[in-house]
């Protein structure tokens, strides 16, 4: 649930944002169809910048290259059926694979299923609070803080080894350093960033 | 390419990422297997370092930075509600501060 506040709290800074932009019909079915911030988020600042559709589909493929890795990394904690798979893949996204991937359980689909259904709620119902006209001057100052320290979260309860932790570390700098050097790449640095240091060292 | 179109191909290409990894791609083994694993502990942190700065970059607010140090203090507790618990709380005495 946790999860979701967290969540919700950036939906209203998202639909307040892309009302002016998408309308109030549009802005809530992105929310419902696509459920994924990071990809509105660029869309949506792709859209405002006069960008066309080519680089909101390249953009958007980019950043959905993630789901494979995630989705594979989450992939032998679901021992079900394809098509439940095929129906639990909705809710795939960065939070849920935190918190399920972060249990023991050796099926882990019951814990996908409930965080992605608290996720989207959370989602959709704040993209409707931001569009309705709730002030969100006071939401993207709780949103600018609630999620780092919601990824902090996620990266804590994965980091089960000092491997993981130093990759982890070395992440963030990373990040830090590139979107100080190179900020035009934007919201694939961290993908690429991670992509990098998750590779093997040289003596595994 | 008309506004609603754009948002249901970016759903639809979106979706059909998810399904891929979770239903259509073989499943991971071996290195593959193990290099998934390793990617979201790099993932989350690159992430949270993305939104604490933001896109463009710029200097975070106080209470977002005490948020994220009062987090990354309980963090290797390696417990979620600890570290919300705490980044909000700090957040929340900061804003009072500034």
């Amino acid at each position: 649930m946790s999860i979701a506040g967290a969540i919700g709290v950036f939906g209203v800074v998202y639909g307040a944002t892309a009302r002016p932009v998408l309308g109030v019909p549009l802005t809530i079915l992105a929310s419902m169809i696509v459920f994924s911030g990071t990809v509105q988020f660029a869309m949506l600042a792709l859209l405002t910048a006069g960008a066309g559709p080519a680089a909101v589909l390249g953009t958007a493929a980019m950043l959905n290259l993630r789901n494979l890795a995630l989705g594979a990394a989450i992939r032998p904690r679901l021992p079900i059926a394809p098509v439940r798979r095929v129906l639990l893949s909705w809710f795939l996204i960065d939070e849920t694979v935190g918190l399920t991937l972060a249990g023991d359980a050796a099926d882990a689909s019951p814990v996908l299923a409930r965080a992605g259904a608290a996720s989207y709620v959370g989602w959709v119902a704040g993209t409707i609070l931001g569009v309705a006209g709730v002030e969100v001057v006071a939401f993207e100052g709780l949103a600018a803080a609630v999620f780092p320290v919601l990824f902090v979260g996620l990266a804590a309860i994965m980091a089960r080894s000092s491997d993981l932790v130093v990759r982890g570390m070395v992440a963030a700098v990373a990040v830090l350093v590139i979107m100080t050097l190179w900020p035009a790449l934007g919201a694939l640095t961290p993908i690429t960033v991670a992509a990098l240091v998750a590779l093997p060292r040289g003596q595994s | 390419m008309t506004p609603v179109i754009l948002v249901v191909a970016v759903a639809v290409m979106t979706y059909a990422s998810r399904v891929s990894a979770m239903a259509v791609l073989p499943e991971p083994t071996g290195v593959m297997l193990r290099y998934v694993q390793r990617l979201p502990v790099p993932l989350f942190a690159g992430l949270g370092v993305f939104v604490l700065v933001g896109d463009p970059p710029a200097m975070p607010a106080n209470p977002a930075l005490a948020a994220v140090a009062a987090a990354l203090l309980v963090a290797p507790r390696r417990s979620f509600a600890l570290v919300l618990v705490a980044g909000l709380s700090a957040y929340a005495v900061a804003s009072l501060i500034w």
